[in-house]
């Protein structure tokens, strides 16, 4: 059997995890038999990891030991406004890490934790559902993240899959993961279409052309602050401001409150895209109040939420606009819109989609699933070739370094395809200058510091020479990843230059790899648990079976059966009882098995009225 | 294309036919044109043109053969793939098209030239076609005059909008010509020439940049002489033009070219550094005193602006 290879959505409210099983793409059930994974983890009190459904569930009264969203903060600087504006709304604690590398940490439980070791818990999660589901060792992975996602932000989602123990083969991007999803196995000559991405936390908008199993992206944009979380902020706001203005008290200051809100926001916000009114009811929102506990209750209109909410709305259309016209294309002209991601359910989002293109969007796509069987695709085309297609991304952002004057110089522009390169040519301004710094940045702005730092570089040990004699020639690469690396050459001499990366909030190979083991031995902890489950599933089971038979059982023993096999299912059942409690997984094994042969042989007892039972054979 | 006859590589699990062709196609150099590279005539339409680069793409696309041993022909699959990637770039857009079609007609076979013009001639069947529309619309009289101006003005903003500056600023004219009270057809209009300037001054930028980075100096004055006078907002032209300048030992030009570009980018520390120089060359001390100042309230830290202040 080919290797197994897997397709991760890791997204900022929930995961979602695929394979390609026989030829067809197929969403991976979690164990607990649900399709999609909250991208949640905690620290219960007693100290036990909790992930997904279950953190997820006691996130109200365990607030600041769970942590949710991660992904906004994914390779994201302390220092940065977009770090700064996601923790007034996070319910857990941040802390700066490295001041040199300006990067952050996660309070969770006694520990803290970088955002790539939080997400490797999600990614670690999956990774056993798959496990089990498909009954052998994953370790090929291809993980989706958001078009607009910037080189840090690409490379701490590979991290957190290093960390996680998967081989991540490929990173790819969600709305174009979700266009796999859509054209595969369909019967395209040539088609444009484009794909409207709107998830917890990210918007997306691309282009694409197919043509014979060829997936060109032409061109792709977004905001990567912009997602249902803001919806759901928006409904938290509405609740907690006439509150504050009423009792004086803000109840987003309390981490408690705050996730009782959020979670009660996201309910009403989903409730209103299948109906026109609902009522939010949060007793005893603030419990601790001199005067007695204070209750919320309000009730909701649609029509209410889309005033509330019009504005992101438009954010996300006036995106639209702009990449359309980077792509050359009306929106009439294309063939088809692909609504992904879960807040794409709002009936407002349809209707001014419905009303931008002059058509319905497509339901040919499961909006929670499309981008994980995508990257399950992507990776059974990558992996096993038999698969007739190919996937030509593009880089979301233009490549350039920072120039005098403190303008930044765009090398390589965005919507360039990849794997790309591009390469500049550096002169020395100084005689006998040995090292030159060189600043890569990721953005469209001409003024360089208000573009991503991409990482700063020392050229180091030049020749000596006079000055504007010593030309360095920089190369920069892109692989299909979006990943970029740079290296440098000495013109005249052809001699490699070394580089070294100065300033980069990526975790050192070191972190990745203490990491990595920390999380194997998780894994080994869990890897008893979930096969210890079944077989205990399969003994309750068997036990119900003992039961209802038993009553027969004893006529049949009266009419002539006698007692002996009885009292020797008895003792098995009592051993498996006691195995069940001392978690003896073998044991247990072993026990099943001979239960379920005197189960069989006592049936035909009964059923024949009496005869010895055959498969009772200790 | 002539096939080079290599032996195949043992130990590499790509096709024989593949690992020649890229060879020869890592080999090939400019003189081999974009239409050749992907297989197709000069006169190959857009729709033709994609075509050929997907098709292309999914036998030279790094990702068609993953994880395979490639061995060798690991960096060659990528350098040829980006290769085509980069001719359908510029196959694929209409301006860039052209511009190259114009370097190209210099040097090509008489059935190439032919096709060229085919080409060329049918881009000016389309525009007169639309030209004599507009004629058509500019005819008509009293109230259907304002009505035909909007009907071109919607039309030239779609064009504009695909791109099609040349087409779309000729349809803002016959607009205004109608309507000349409408200030945003004026305004349009001004917005386009502008963008279609812009537009023109950046690929010269760029080709002076190569001639730059290869170090032929007076060539790139030229041409960013010409991407500032396209566009004369165009602050990185004229600080590049004033550094050509400089290395070909043109103070006086230098100093004017600079000059013009801190006034356009008052905060480019490193050109207004150079002015100073040119002034100090050309003795002219005051000047030179009041930029180097400039120069260090900025960056407080330029050593060489100190050291050369002190000197003046």
């Amino acid at each position: 059997m080919a290797e197994p290879v897997i397709g991760i959505d890791l997204g900022t409210t929930n995961s979602v995890v695929a394979t390609v099983q026989s030829g067809t793409p197929v969403v991976i059930p979690n164990r607990s038999g649900y399709r999609l994974t909250p991208s949640v983890i905690a620290v219960a009190k007693n100290g036990k990891r909790l992930v997904g459904a279950l953190a997820r569930r006691q996130a109200v009264t365990n607030a600041e030991r769970t942590v949710v969203s991660v992904k906004r903060l994914m390779g994201r600087k302390w220092s940065s406004r977009s770090t700064q504006d996601a923790l007034a709304r996070l319910p857990y604690t941040v802390v700066p890490h490295d001041k040199e590398r300006d990067d952050l940490l996660i309070q969770l439980g006694e520990s803290t934790y970088s955002p790539p070791e939080i997400s490797a818990m999600v990614l670690a999660e999956l990774r056993l559902d798959a496990e089990a589901f498909l009954g052998q060792k994953v370790t090929k992975a291809v993980v989706t993240v958001p078009a607009y996602f910037n080189d840090s932000q690409r490379n701490a989602t590979k991290d957190a899959g290093r960390i996680a123990g998967l081989d991540v083969i490929r990173i790819i991007n969600e709305p174009t993961s979700a266009s796999l999803a859509y054209g595969f196995g369909k019967q395209i000559g040539e088609k444009q279409i484009c794909v409207f991405d709107l998830g917890g936390g990210t918007f997306d908008f691309t282009v694409l052309h197919m043509y014979k199993g060829v997936f060109e992206v032409q061109a792709t944009g977004g905001d990567s602050l912009l997602g249902g979380d803001d919806f759901d902020n928006r409904v938290v706001d509405w609740l907690a401001q006439p509150f504050l203005e009423k009792h004086g008290l803000d109840l987003r200051k309390d981490k408690m409150s705050l996730q009782r809100l959020r979670d009660a926001a996201e309910k009403a916000k989903c409730e209103l895209s299948s109906t026109q009114q609902v009522e939010i009811n949060l007793p005893f929102i603030a419990s601790k109040q001199p005067a007695g506990p204070l209750h919320l209750q309000g009730s909701l209109t649609r029509p209410q939420l889309e005033v509330l909410t019009r504005d992101l709305v438009d954010r996300c259309l006036s995106v639209c606009e702009r990449v359309m016209a980077e792509a050359k294309v009306k929106p009439t002209q294309l063939g088809d819109v692909l609504l992904v991601g879960g807040q794409t359910r709002m009936p407002l989002i349809q209707a001014r989609v419905r009303q931008m293109f002059g058509r319905e969007p497509s339901k040919s796509v499961n909006p929670d699933e499309a981008v994980a069987l995508g990257a399950a695709i992507q990776g059974a085309m990558l992996l096993h070739p038999q698969q007739e297609m190919l996937l030509l991304d593009v880089t979301p952002h233009s490549l350039g370094i920072a120039i005098a004057g403190g303008f930044f110089q765009s090398i390589l522009p965005k919507n360039t395809t990849v794997p790309t390169s591009a390469h500049h040519v550096f002169t020395t301004v100084k005689d006998d200058q040995t090292s030159a710094k060189i600043t890569v940045l990721q953005g469209e702005s001409e003024i360089a510091t208000q573009n991503e730092l991409l990482g700063e570089f020392m050229l180091t040990g030049l020749r000596k020479a006079k000055r504007g004699e010593v030309d360095i020639d920089v190369i920069f690469d892109i692989s299909a990843d979006g990943i970029v690396s740079v290296s440098a050459l000495d013109v005249k001499t052809g001699l490699r230059q070394s580089i070294t990366v100065t300033a980069s909030s990526g975790l050192t190979e070191e972190e990745i790899k203490t990491a990595a083991k920390a999380n194997e031995e998780w894994m080994l902890g869990q890897k008893e648990h979930p096969e210890f489950q079944k077989h205990k599933a399969r003994a309750e089971e068997i036990f119900k079976q003992f039961d209802e038979l038993w009553p027969r059982l004893q006529q049949t023993a009266a009419n002539g059966l006698g007692k002996e096999p009885m009292q020797r299912a008895e003792a098995a059942l009592s051993l498996a009882r006691l195995q069940v409690q001392q978690k003896e997984s073998a044991g247990l094994l072993a026990s099943l098995e001979r239960l379920e042969l005197m189960l069989g042989a006592l049936r035909g007892a009964v059923e024949r009225g009496l005869v010895a039972p055959r498969g009772d054979r200790s | 294309m002539a096939t080079l006859p290599t032996p195949a590589s043992a130990g590499v699990d790509l096709p024989p036919d593949l690992q020649n062709e890229l060879r020869t196609f890592d080999a090939a150099g400019r003189d081999v044109s974009l239409y050749d590279l992907l297989g197709i005539a000069p006169d190959a339409d857009g729709a033709t043109v994609r075509r050929a680069y997907l098709d292309r793409s999914r036998r030279y696309h790094p990702d068609a053969w993953f994880r395979k041993n490639v061995g060798e022909f690991g960096p060659l699959l990528s350098r040829v793939f980006q290769k085509h990637a980069a001719a359908y770039q510029i196959l694929s857009d209409e301006d860039a098209r052209a511009a190259y079609d114009r370097t190209l007609s210099q040097r090509v076979s008489q059935r190439d030239r032919e096709a060229l013009e085919r080409r060329a001639l049918g881009r000016e069947e389309q525009e007169r076609r639309q030209r004599e529309g507009r004629e058509r619309l500019l005819r008509t009289k009293g109230f259907a005059r304002i009505g035909a101006a909007r009907r071109l003005y919607e039309e030239a903003l779609e064009l504009a909008e695909g791109g099609e500056r040349a087409q779309a600023i000729a349809g803002l004219k016959a607009a205004r010509e109608l309507d000349p009270r409408r200030a945003e057809i004026a305004q349009k209009l001004a917005e386009v020439e502008q963008e279609a300037a812009r537009s023109r001054s950046l690929l010269a930028f760029k080709g002076a940049r190569e001639q730059e980075e290869k170090g032929d100096f007076a060539a790139a004055l030229k041409i960013y002489r010409q991407s500032l006078e396209m566009d004369p907002t165009n602050a990185g032209a004229a600080a590049a033009a004033a550094r050509c300048a400089t290395m070909l030992g043109d103070t006086q030009q230098a100093s004017l070219l600079a000059a013009r570009a801190v006034e356009l980018a008052p905060d480019d520390v490193e050109t207004r550094f150079l002015l100073a120089n040119a002034f100090v060359t050309l003795g002219l001390k005051v000047k030179a005193r009041a930029e180097l100042k400039r120069v260090l309230d900025a960056k407080s830290d330029h050593k060489e602006a100190r050291a050369l202040l002190k000197r003046v």
